[in-house]
């Protein structure tokens, strides 16, 4: 693979995210304007933003990887990050938007009237970000190592960099083009090999060897729990995968607060179906290139399966085809880190800077400090954390370390929500016992993985797919102690309800009047 | 969200209006007793096909023409089944959420008259 044209492919991508950025600082808006604005987007246009900043290292890298190691299980990641949609529109979205709260620990301090769950929802929230981002610096260092044989260290810092500089000059945020515009940079990037290879193939002979690999001593991969790739309990494992990713996207950070730039439920509901087409088309091919990389990189299988949608092309079409093909995977893969990372960078900096630094800066300042550095500070913290993790773990599958930032969502955010909004007798007390319960347990199975957890058997299973049992747990916790104190009930639950449920187009008043902003 | 009318005694009225308002309570049942039979049998589902995969082997192995297989074409239909079912909701939503929501406006803002 020629270094050359792949890194002027990266680059010609950075300079566009950048560009863009500074262009955005120019014409800066505010929090309000981008939402009001943003109103104005057709539900095509903000779908096709959403699957940009949803479709990351994991799904752009990881899933082939995954099929390509472990087999035709893995074809549930795919499924299951386009199905949690469908879960965050039917439960929450509607009721949320209602709520008038652009976050989380906004929602949760509204509905239980606790600046202590809203803090521990803020925790939260930095956390699935810190566990989500994770992987976008290691897809980065791969990516720019399997290039240019770079250490993986460069490839980390760069995305780092460029991210913390973008979102701190105020970038990305209110762009939903760039993010839309993102989509079919990656869509395309991934695809064109595929057909290129398709087209080629029909008009020369089919190559020797292609299918023979699904069959005989390799067939068990192609079949379902089948623990190809020595994963045990594959029921378990499938069933607990499949709870974390349709319940962990609707408490994802940065998933949720895409939803507020509808207009309505219906342009909500109309969305929905858009994001769901297109993630689905996209992935259809992760997995062709796992198939096809059975045949033709064998040798990944064992070690650096994630960089099989970087090989492939070159190891196809050695010479200049391959060098433009490779290239341009290599540029849809860093704008898969820069867009999903961006994305979750201004979420966990949002929350940084509102509830845990700008009430010390002002302290500490005396109150002679500007409120933008507050969020610059926060957007450098917010990157700082995860570059260490990066720095002090060995190589970890991309796809399973998102698939955790999934549980610990489903385990915490997703009682949270779903009870938070129907359940009228949930305390105070009893949702941030669900969160402390729920969070204490994915996360401490997440640490476990990404260290290097138990080689196999039950204990690997358990921790390696907590959700289905760190989930329930999380509900049982919420209910149990929500029993034990019915005192503790929010006194304005009431007026929640109505608030949460009553349709957009009914004008009631739906009290506090929420952001100044 | 544009919601800045102060909060005051005519507000808390109307909340409490709507509150006990058989409307409300109506509408808040039909929501759930849709969506959460919904969900559990979106679930269900998916967890059948996670089974049937496994015990429906032979079933699964058959070529359908070329290399195609019946599991192939049953691992596309998942994408297609997730989308049917959000039709389906939305379909339900379109029809009888967007009414209920004007209906209950006509009542509320009725009263305000």
């Amino acid at each position: 693979m020629s270094p050359a044209t792949s890194l002027t492919a990266i680059g010609l991508v950075i300079v566009a995210t950048i560009g863009i950025g500074l262009f955005g600082l120019r014409i800066s808006r505010t929090t309000s304007d981008f939402y009001v604005a943003s109103r104005a987007v057709t539900p095509r246009w903000n779908a096709s933003a959403i699957s940009g900043e949803y479709l990351s290292a994991a799904s752009f890298l990881g899933v082939a990887g995954l099929v390509l190691m472990n087999g035709a299980d893995m074809l549930w990641f795919s499924v299951g990050y386009t199905a949690g949609y469908l879960m965050l529109l039917v439960l929450v979205a509607a009721p949320l938007r209602r709520s008038g709260a652009y976050t989380l620990p906004d929602f949760a301090e509204t509905r239980f009237e606790s600046a202590v769950v809203r803090r521990i929802c803020s925790g939260l929230v930095v956390g699935i970000g810190t566990l989500y981002l994770l992987p976008q610096l290691h897809g980065a260092g791969l990516t720019l190592q399997t290039v240019t044989g770079a250490p993986p260290d460069v490839g980390a810092a760069m995305v780092a960099v460029i991210v913390v500089i973008n979102v701190a000059a105020g970038g990305m945020r209110s762009i939903t083009f760039v993010q839309a515009f993102q989509y079919w940079l990656k869509l395309t990037a991934l695809a064109a090999p595929i057909f290129v290879i398709l087209i080629s193939w029909r008009s020369a002979d089919h190559p020797v060897g292609l299918l023979a690999s699904l069959q005989g001593a390799g067939a068990e991969w192609a079949e379902p729990l089948s623990r190809a790739g020595g994963r045990d309990h594959p029921l378990y494992a499938t069933y607990s995968l499949l709870l974390a990713l349709c319940f962990g996207t609707m408490g994802l950070p940065h998933v949720l607060v895409r939803f507020y730039t509808n207009p309505d439920g219906r342009a909500a509901r109309r969305t929905t179906v858009v994001v769901l087409a297109l993630l689905g088309t996209f992935y259809l091919f992760p997995p062709m290139y796992a198939v096809l990389g059975r045949s033709f990189a064998p040798d990944l299988v064992g070690h650096g399966a994630d960089t099989v949608v970087l090989e492939l092309p070159g190891r196809i079409f050695p010479g200049t085809a391959g060098d433009l093909l490779g290239a341009l995977v290599a540029a849809g893969a860093f704008a898969a880190f820069l867009s999903t990372s961006s994305g979750l960078t201004v979420a966990i900096a949002g929350v940084i800077d509102q509830d845990l630094l700008r009430s010390r800066l002002h302290r500490w300042t005396g109150g002679d400090y500007v409120a933008v550095n507050s969020f610059r500070i926060a957007a450098l913290l917010s990157m700082t954390v995860p570059y260490l993790a990066f720095l002090l773990t060995g190589s970890l599958s991309l796809a399973d370390t998102v698939g955790l930032a999934f549980a610990v969502a489903a385990s915490t955010f997703c009682p949270l929500l779903v009870l938070g909004i129907w359940w009228r007798r949930m305390s105070t007390t009893g949702a941030a016992a669900g969160l402390i319960v729920g969070g204490i347990a994915a996360s401490a199975a997440a640490l476990v993985n990404v260290i290097g957890g138990p080689d196999g058997g039950w204990p690997r299973a358990l921790v390696g797919q907590p959700a289905a049992w760190t989930m329930p747990l999380a509900f049982l916790a919420v209910i149990v102690v929500s029993k034990l104190t019915p005192d503790k009930i929010p006194a304005g639950t009431a007026l929640s309800m109505v608030r949460l449920h009553t349709p957009e187009a009914v004008d009631v008043d739906r009290g506090l009047p929420y952001r100044s902003s | 969200m544009s919601d800045t009318r102060p909060t005051g005694d005519q507000g808390l009225t109307t909340y409490r209006d709507v509150q006990v308002s058989p409307d409300f309570s109506e509408l808040r049942r039909r929501f759930r007793r849709f969506v959460f039979p919904m969900t559990g049998l979106f679930l269900v589902w998916y967890f059948l096909y996670v089974l049937l995969a496994d015990y429906a082997h032979d079933f699964m192995s058959q070529k359908v023409g070329g290399n195609i297989t019946v599991a192939l074409l049953f691992g596309l239909g998942q994408f297609v089944s997730t989308f049917a079912i959000t039709m389906i909701y939305v379909r339900w939503a379109d029809r009888r959420l967007d009414a209920d929501a004007d209906r209950m406006r006509r009542l509320i803002e009725g009263e305000h008259e």
